[in-house]
Formats: structure tokens, C-alpha cells, sequence
């Protein structure tokens, strides 16, 4: 898909920061898949890789999922007593 | 007598020690040298990663910095908005071209004619050389220095401060060579990211052998 040139995926520099500006392109770019993706389109990736890896990203997102679930277990606070069996 | 061959016969135990010592310690440095060279991959996975300009790809502190900012991104009148004087739609453009063994560095008016061409080849670094941090940032500066310069050079003087950048491409070139065009002298406005991503590719070429 074709996005507006200078809209899409431009930072504004500040300051003259240019690294911090470049940070924050780049961590976009990163959180959106756009430079994985980048890389993996490099080379030829085999059937045998993409199917490695679809089944670990895969099991990875079921544990990233039971790990988020357990750690908001672990933090919630509409509690009676917001500390059991600290007191 | 007997002292003296007593003495003699300590010595030549002495000896014998030192030289199964060294040869213990001679066994086991040639049994390292061999894993490292029998084990290529993980020789491999022990090198620093290859600098592709992307930093702060995962930096997950940036996040919170990216929430509170609301004029780091551009809106639907930024063409119109003024820097020094001139619409943002129409400050040249500095593209900037990034592959893992060169960088070029091509300078064209706000229409996208190019105006001016500098690549880390052209600029004398050959071969390897090409594809560094140094080659990239070098001939930024040679090509910032040329158009901030009011004087006569490569047929027309410029005189021009306020740009914006366009990134195409990973490589080592990518943070470097925006650093050398500020420290060419130039004001860069805003930098944006034009790296051609497809998520249904023609087939690619195959991946290279280690």
C-alpha cells in the first residue's frame, strides 16, 4: 500500500537531536514488523524455515498470553486486603 | 658425594615436571583452537552483530517518549507549516540510499529532480571500505559541505541549510551518514523512513552459504 511521502513514517527532529529522532523512527519501525520483515525478505526463506518459525512464533504468543495473564493476576489491586498474608 | 647426586636427581625431577606441565597446557590450547575452527556456527553466533543503523529498534524506553510527544509526527498540514522561512513541501531533499556495502547520498529539489550524487565509492573508499560507518559518514559531510557551501562548486552555488532526509535501506550507513550531513553544517528537518517492504515478495534470492 503507497502512503503520502513526508506524512508516513516521518519523525520531526527536535533540537537538532537527530539520534533521538532516529531512535524513535526505529522503534516504530520495529514494533510494526517492518524491519523484521525487511530482513526476512532479503533471502529466500525455505519452507522448512517459515514453518520453524510460524510454530515458535506461535507457542511464543501463547506464553507471552499466560505470562500477561499471571503478572495482571499478580498486580491487580481491587483487593479486600491489598497485601494477603503480609501483615 | 651423595648430596651432590641427590641435588642432580632433584633437578632432573624439576625438569620432567615443567615439561608434562607445558605439555598439558600445549595439549589443551591446540583442543580449543580446533573446536573454534570444527564449530563455525557458533564462531559466528560469538561475533558482534553487524551494525545496520537500527538503533534503538528494540529500546523498549522509547515507547513512553513517543506517547508524550505530539509534535514529533507529522499532520495534515505539515506541507504548509514553515521552517525558516519555506513551506515543508518544498525543502530539497537529501536521499539517502543504504545497503550493507555502500551508502549514496543523492541531493534533489523539493520536485525530486537530482541535483547532486555522492556515493561512499565515489568518495575513494573501495571494496570493504565501502560498507562502513566512516565511508558513509564521510561522504555526507563532502556532500553537505557542497550544497551549504556559497560558494561556486559543481557548476552552481546553493547556499541551502534546511533539508529533510529520506532513509532507504539497511546498513551501517543509516545513523552515521545523517550525522555527518548536521555535522556538514546543514538544519535537517525531519527525517523519514522510505525502505520498500512487501509482504508478498517475488521470490528472493537464495539465502548465501557460511
Amino acid at each position: 500500500m503507497r502512503h503520502a511521502s513526508f506524512i508516513a513514517r516521518t519523525v520531526f527532529v527536535h533540537n537538532n537531536d537527530v539520534e533521538a529522532a532516529c531512535r524513535i523512527l526505529n522503534r516504530i519501525l520495529g514494533r510494526e514488523d517492518i524491519l523484521d520483515q525487511f530482513r526476512r525478505t532479503r533471502f529466500f526463506e525455505k519452507p522448512f524455515q517459515f514453518r520453524r518459525r510460524i510454530n515458535f512464533e506461535r507457542c511464543k504468543a501463547i506464553y507471552n498470553e499466560d505470562m500477561d495473564r499471571k503478572i495482571q493476576f499478580v498486580l491487580r489491586k481491587n483487593r479486600t486486603d491489598p497485601y494477603p498474608g503480609s501483615s | 658425594m651423595l648430596r651432590n647426586q641427590l641435588h642432580v636427581i632433584v633437578k632432573d625431577l624439576l625438569c620432567i615436571d615443567k615439561s608434562i606441565c607445558n605439555n598439558i597446557r600445549n595439549i589443551t590450547v591446540s583442543a580449543q583452537r580446533c573446536r573454534d575452527v570444527v564449530d563455525r556456527k557458533e564462531m559466528l553466533r560469538s561475533l558482534p552483530a553487524a551494525d545496520e543503523g537500527a538503533a534503538g529498534e528494540k529500546a523498549v524506553d522509547v515507547d513512553a517518549s513517543i506517547q508524550k510527544r505530539i509534535d514529533t509526527f507529522p499532520t495534515a498540514d505539515t506541507p504548509n507549516k514553515l521552517f525558516k522561512g519555506i513551506p515543508f513541501k518544498d525543502l530539497p531533499i537529501f536521499n539517502i540510499r543504504v545497503s550493507p556495502n555502500n551508502t549514496i547520498i543523492n541531493f534533489t529539489d523539493a520536485k525530486g529532480f537530482p541535483k547532486l550524487i555522492r556515493s561512499c565509492g565515489i568518495e575513494g573508499f573501495k571494496n570493504t571500505r565501502k560498507g562502513t560507518n566512516i565511508a558513509a559518514q564521510a561522504t555526507a559531510i563532502t556532500i553537505g559541505t557542497y550544497t551549504t557551501a556559497n560558494v561556486l562548486i559543481r557548476c552552481s552555488k546553493r547556499g541551502i541549510k534546511t533539508v529533510r532526509v529520506r532513509v532507504q535501506g539497511l546498513g551501517p550507513g543509516r545513523m552515521s551518514s545523517i550525522k555527518g550531513l548536521q555535522m556538514a553544517g546543514l538544519e535537517i528537518v525531519s527525517i523519514t523512513d522510505n525502505t520498500k517492504v512487501s509482504w508478498n515478495p517475488p521470490r528472493p534470492r537464495k539465502q548465501k552459504k557460511l
